[in-house]
């Protein structure tokens, strides 16, 4: 279905009681030419490219649970494009560039809100480091900007400026970073997929791989029976060992916990998305009014979907340190998603030594933001069997060759990218 | 230790000599602390002493050596060192569980410091003189354990945290060590040392803790 | 999540930070390159009980070893890692 305000004005006449689902809950083939193992929003992304940019579309999307049940539905939504090392800053603007035009070309509302990205800075060093990661964005023709004090006291009077531990000096702006409806990409992608003719196939588990004499990936085996493949592509997000360990493999991945967090609703406070620079805290308001918040992982392996409350205390503290006042308000919900940590916080996105099988993995806490850039590259890999170029560093094999992409210095200790 | 100043040596260096400077031993807590009342008015529930001026020895069992460094302390003490989470006191010293197989010997006077240990506990034990590293607080009070369990993630009830109860924990993400000492005037007493570049926060973390309850702040010399 | 210390009881998970699997071994210094990859980088990343280490920092500052199901986080087992308490080693 095509929407438009004479569907909207349609269905009001019915009381909006005859909408339609918006993508086609499809049942499985015996065969496709690609399948993709996850109906993330990645696992959707690449479909929707693959039959929109490369032609192929005899596709499914085989997904466990629900489409969105796992972090694309779990995220704080936010979207930018401000990274610092080559791989990254590349492929995370191509991904900038296709949110801002995802609505049109999906034909549906995804609430992609450009409202600004805020780092804030806090000590001499950390606006050093800022004004060289702006100006890494600019040479490659992304905006930001670098804010004084002064500049963020006018937008942003209610910060504690003046703590005596971590005084906020200012910030490296990326006004094109904002947030998005995360359930709405997911919708989206279905949406427009499967009128290319995409099967997304729910509660359809992969549980191995079907593989010919030389090893070569034939298929899937799922809780809802075999189903052949020309290609498998797998964007499993925290899953990402436990399906690669069916086709024999170990991947440099760790899964763990991240929580979010949403208040009551309040007014209109908080203007774009914002992080402070000296703990771990970062927040935005979303358009019902509730504060949506987090911070690191919980630092443990976990497939739980769910944290603990050191990290809820840590993320409140650097809450408070930033913004008292929202001491006042009260925490509504709490939640956590399984985040495939990579060994170098960068993803993966590569064929895999198995003839077949490709990866997309290695998101991090990071990967909502490059869910159509994801969706494009992967799709690309799986059309073209080459990388594209913005994602020509994501290799798997750059652990073993050095390369790593480690844009936060941390080595290879997955709990602290 | 005396509160005076003390020269320090003064270091030869190709030939010449760096300036003669002193130090003044000062508690870590000299500028945080304010004696009086703090917070609420009216009875105070709790009340905070930093003992100043004490010594601190860690005692540590060298590897394979922890039935020897127990032999020694026996020796030197009279009684079994700890060997779980509790402190045992002696005379003139307090023995008080800091890990497996190391505690920590806190006294006055000289009489068991780090130079006095030394010999028994040779081939046994590492030594380190903690008395100048850590401050030591001592919290009392109808309110103390009130106060304390807005901090302590301890059980402190009396049924399980009793006298010479010991813990090695965190309050407000800073490691202390935590011991019920003999009760006083009926009221239990919950003594804590945290190291001297933590204390002034802690302080000040305890201070707003307990100041809805009133708080009498002092210092002592007395163990 | 809470650990019961074999030293120090049952604490708040707060005081406690995260190494990772037990089960990876240094290699010796002449294994190879492919043996060192494997040891830093790869990770079976098990789905159920792992056997982990844990550093009890804010208490005893003991390392243990703990065995955790990470589906769960229900916690079946924990005790001194080798070398807790140096001096147990070799007693
Ligand atoms: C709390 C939280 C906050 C976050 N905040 C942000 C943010 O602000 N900005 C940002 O850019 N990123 C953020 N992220 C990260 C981002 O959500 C993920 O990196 C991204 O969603 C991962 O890609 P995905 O959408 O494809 O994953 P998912 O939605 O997790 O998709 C993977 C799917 O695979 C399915 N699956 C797994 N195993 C199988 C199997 N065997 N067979 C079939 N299906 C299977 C799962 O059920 C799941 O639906 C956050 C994550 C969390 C948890
Ligand atoms: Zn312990």
């Amino acid at each position: 279905m095509k929407y438009s305000i004479f569907s909207l004005a349609r269905a009001a006449l019915s009381g909006h009681k005859n909408w339609k689902p918006t993508w086609r809950d499809a049942a499985p083939k015996d065969r496709y030419d690609v399948i993709i193992i996850g109906g993330g929003g990645h696992g959707l992304a690449t479909a929707w490219f693959l039959a929109s940019e490369f032609g192929i579309r005899n596709v499914a999307v085989l997904e466990k649970g629900w489409i969105g049940s796992g972090n694309a539905g779990r995220n704080t939504t936010i979207i930018r494009s401000n990274y610092g090392l080559p791989g990254n800053t590349g492929f995370y603007e191509l991904s900038m560039k296709l949110w801002e035009k995802m609505e049109q070309d999906l034909n549906y509302n995804a609430m992609v809100s450009q409202r600004g990205v805020l780092n804030l800075y806090h000590s001499d060093a950390q606006r050093d480091a800022f004004a060289r990661r702006g100006n890494t964005m600019r040479i490659n023709g992304i905006d930001a900007e670098l804010l004084d004090q002064a500049a963020l006291r006018k937008m942003l009077p209610f910060l504690n400026f003046d703590h005596a531990r971590f005084p906020v000096q200012g910030g490296l702006l990326q006004r094109r970073g904002g947030t998005a409806r995360h359930d709405a990409v997911v919708w989206g992608y279905a949406h427009a997929a499967s009128e290319l003719g995409v099967d997304i196939i729910q509660n359809c588990e992969v549980t191995g791989f079907t593989r010919d004499a030389n090893g070569t990936v034939t298929g899937v085996e799922t809780s809802r029976g075999k189903i052949g493949a020309g290609k498998v592509g797998m964007a499993v997000a925290g899953s990402s060992s436990r399906v690669a360990a069916m086709a024999g493999l170990r991947l440099p991945i760790e899964s763990h916990v991240l929580q979010a967090f949403v208040s009551e609703a309040i007014k209109p406070l908080i203007p774009g998305v914002m992080t402070f620079g000296a703990g771990h805290f970062y927040v935005s308001q979303s358009d019902k009014g509730g504060l949506v918040f987090g911070g690191d992982i919980d630092g443990y392996n976990s497939y739980a979907q769910r944290g603990n409350l050191p990290v809820m205390e840590d993320v409140c503290e650097g809450g408070m340190a930033l913004i008292p006042m929202i001491g006042r308000v009260r925490l509504l919900r709490q939640w956590g998603g399984i985040m495939d940590m990579s060994m170098d916080g960068s993803p993966i996105i590569d064929k895999s030594p198995v003839d077949g099988l490709y990866i997309n993995a290695g998101w991090c806490y990071g990967g909502f933001k490059a869910t159509p850039g994801s969706g494009f590259v992967f799709a690309h890999l799986l059309a073209r069997d080459e990388s594209h170029k913005e994602a020509a560093l994501f290799r798997l094999d750059r652990f073993q060759r050095g390369a790593m992409i480690d844009e936060k210095g941390q080595g290879a200790q997955p709990n602290l990218h | 230790m005396s509160n005076s100043a003390i020269p320090s040596s003064t270091i030869p260096m190709e030939g010449s000599s760096v300036a003669e400077f002193s130090w003044e031993v000062r508690s870590p807590l000299d500028r945080a602390l304010v004696a009086g009342p703090y917070g609420a008015q009216g009875d105070a529930g709790v009340a905070l002493t930093e003992i100043r001026n004490f010594d601190l020895v860690q005692v540590m069992a060298r590897r394979g050596k922890a039935s020897e460094m127990a032999q020694a302390a026996q020796a030197r003490f009279g009684v079994a060192a700890p060997e779980t989470p509790k402190s045992i006191g002696t005379s003139d010293a307090t023995l008080i569980w800091s890990g497996p197989d190391q505690f920590f010997v806190l006294s006055k006077g000289g009489k068991h410091s780090i130079e006095a240990l030394a010999p028994g506990f040779a081939g046994s034990a590492s030594l380190s003189d903690q008395s100048h590293a850590r401050a030591l607080i001592s919290i009392s009070g109808m309110k103390a354990r009130t106060m304390l369990a807005k901090l302590s993630s301890i059980d402190l009830h009396p049924d399980v945290f009793g006298v010479g109860a010991a813990a090695a924990t965190s309050m407000d993400h800073t490691s202390v060590t935590l011991w019920r000492g003999q009760d006083r005037g009926g009221q239990a007493v919950f003594n804590l040392l945290v190291f001297a570049t933590f204390a002034e926060s802690l302080w000040h973390t305890v201070l707003d803790s307990a100041a809805e309850y009133g708080v009498t702040i002092s210092h002592s010399e007395e163990l | 999540m809470r650990i019961v210390c074999p030293f120090c009881g049952e604490r708040e998970l707060g005081e406690f930070t995260y190494l990772g699997d037990a089960k990876p071994q240094r290699p010796a210094a002449d294994a190879g390159e492919e043996a060192v990859y494997d040891y830093v980088y790869l990770r079976d990343n098990i789905a159920g009980v792992m056997n982990e280490h844990w550093y009890h920092g804010a208490g005893c500052r003991a390392w243990l070893k703990v065995t955790r199901n990470t589906l769960t986080h229900e916690i079946s087992a924990v005790e001194p890692a080798a070398g807790a308490g140096a001096a147990k080693v070799g007693a």
